[in-house]
């Protein structure tokens, strides 16, 4: 599965203009890298925000949830977080297999606002490919093989309208934490 | 021409955003001065809650901004130090600071479900204590404000069940207090398009069916919470006036 209808580019300029309408600011201070908490002052509800904006230009569902608190869901409250509300050695380990490079600093002990500050316009930019990649071969609906675009940047079948369905945000991750279980085991 | 609150000072928990920044710049408008209470420093919030200072201070208003989180009984105290020291009185405590994780109860986790009572109801009760010696003081009004998650089910808003907790809190401090001439009452306020709503639009397939003539305007709760700080609800003691538009009269709405 993939998506040749939009490029990457186009995405990270709809993520600026997300941000910048959400937190009323200009677009001109929001580069690739700028931390959404740490530059931008983005707040919790401000994601939300900014995620809904998101959904509504691309025709997406964003992931509700923090992979942490996937992680938690999938293995048992206190595996990621303890009871102090700090991150665990495991919790750790699959961060800095998610986030590479931006997460080598990080260690066991830390709290969770210390990792949210590390999502960036550019990590926002690229979970919204990721679940554009997920675009379907074939329409789910009619079996149509031809995208177009309707409103904003939104694919629908050019045989029967119908929305493209893509994987929504939130099981994207879980797919993920249960691939990295298999192949390493953390949890 | 005298205002109807001049010279009063009312603190609004929660109030950078949403229906506690309307509650605030409504009262503002009647010629009351203002607490303004924000609880995340160097955010958003902290930006809107001093923009909302300024304006009410060009209106040749006195407001304070203070951070607080209410969930903590330190900070709730020096919260109400800081009131008494800039302005020796409090005549209307409205709690409106709420924050809750949405997912359904069962799936909740354990440091969820601690946080959920803290703020919302400890931390509730953490500024009524704190507020009742200054409100003895001017016969002063306690408003809190409830959501119809109190008495009907919401997916994924377990925020629900700590505001129908908070509705008999209120009835019962309205009899405990009645000595004291603190009048207690709370507004239920319905679907309100403020910043939470965006979590609720992302929770609720659907929300977008209710017709737009049934969501209220924060606007309309600010009035009602207003009303019950004026002297003409003196009557009322102990209710939860239901702000809603009708929407829990009826059970089907869409259309």
């Amino acid at each position: 599965m993939s998506n040749n209808f939009i490029t990457y580019e186009q995405v990270l300029e709809e993520t600026k203009k997300a941000i910048a309408e959400t937190l009323n600011i200009d677009i001109s201070r929001i580069t690739p890298d700028s931390s959404l908490i740490k530059d931008l002052g983005a707040e919790s509800l401000d994601f939300l925000d900014i995620n809904y904006r998101l959904e509504q230009t691309f025709g997406i569902k964003m992931a509700r949830r923090f992979i942490l608190e996937h992680v938690e869901e999938l293995y048992g409250e206190g595996v990621a977080i303890d009871d102090t509300g700090k991150l665990t050695d495991k919790a750790i380990e699959l961060l800095k297999i998610r986030l590479g490079e931006k997460a080598k600093d990080l260690k066991s002990g830390i709290y969770i606002d210390e990792v949210t500050s590390l999502i960036t316009v550019e990590s926002l930019a690229k979970g919204v490919m990721d679940i554009l990649q997920t675009l379907p071969e074939k329409c789910t609906a009619c079996g149509g093989k031809d995208w177009k675009f309707a409103e904003h940047l939104q694919l629908v079948c050019s045989s029967c309208g119908e929305p493209a369905e893509y994987t929504n945000g939130d099981d994207l991750i879980v797919n993920y934490i249960e691939n990295i279980q298999k192949e390493r085991r953390i949890f | 021409m005298n205002l109807p609150l001049q010279d009063k000072v009312a603190l609004i928990t929660g109030s950078s955003r949403g229906i506690g920044r309307a509650i605030a710049q409504h009262f503002a408008n009647l010629g009351c001065n203002i607490v303004i209470n924000y609880t995340k420093a160097g955010g958003s919030s902290e930006t809107q809650a001093f923009s909302l200072s300024d304006t009410i201070n060009n209106m040749g208003l006195k407001s304070l901004v203070v951070r607080t989180d209410i969930s903590s009984k330190e900070d709730v105290k020096t919260l109400f130090e800081k009131v008494k020291d800039t302005f020796n009185r409090l005549d209307f405590l409205i709690l409106n600071a709420a924050r809750a994780p949405f997912k359904p109860i069962e799936k909740l986790f354990e440091r969820e479900l601690r946080q959920l009572v803290d703020v919302n109801l400890f931390g509730n009760i953490f500024c009524i204590q704190q507020a009742i010696p200054l409100l003895k003081e001017t016969q002063g009004k306690i408003v809190f404000i409830s959501s119809l998650g109190s008495r009907f089910y919401n997916p994924s808003y377990p925020l629900g069940m700590m505001k129908s907790a908070m509705e008999t809190v209120i009835r019962d401090l309205s009899c405990s207090l009645a000595n004291d001439k603190i009048s207690v009452n709370a507004v239920c306020g319905g679907i309100v398009k403020t910043d939470s709503f965006k979590v609720l639009r992302q929770m609720w397939e659907g929300i977008d069916k209710i017709p737009e003539d049934m969501i209220v305007d924060e606007q309309e709760i600010a009035e009602v919470v207003a009303f019950l700080c004026l002297p003409a609800s003196r009557g009322i003691r102990g209710q939860t006036i239901v702000v809603d538009r009708g929407m829990s009269n009826q059970i089907i709405h869409f259309r």
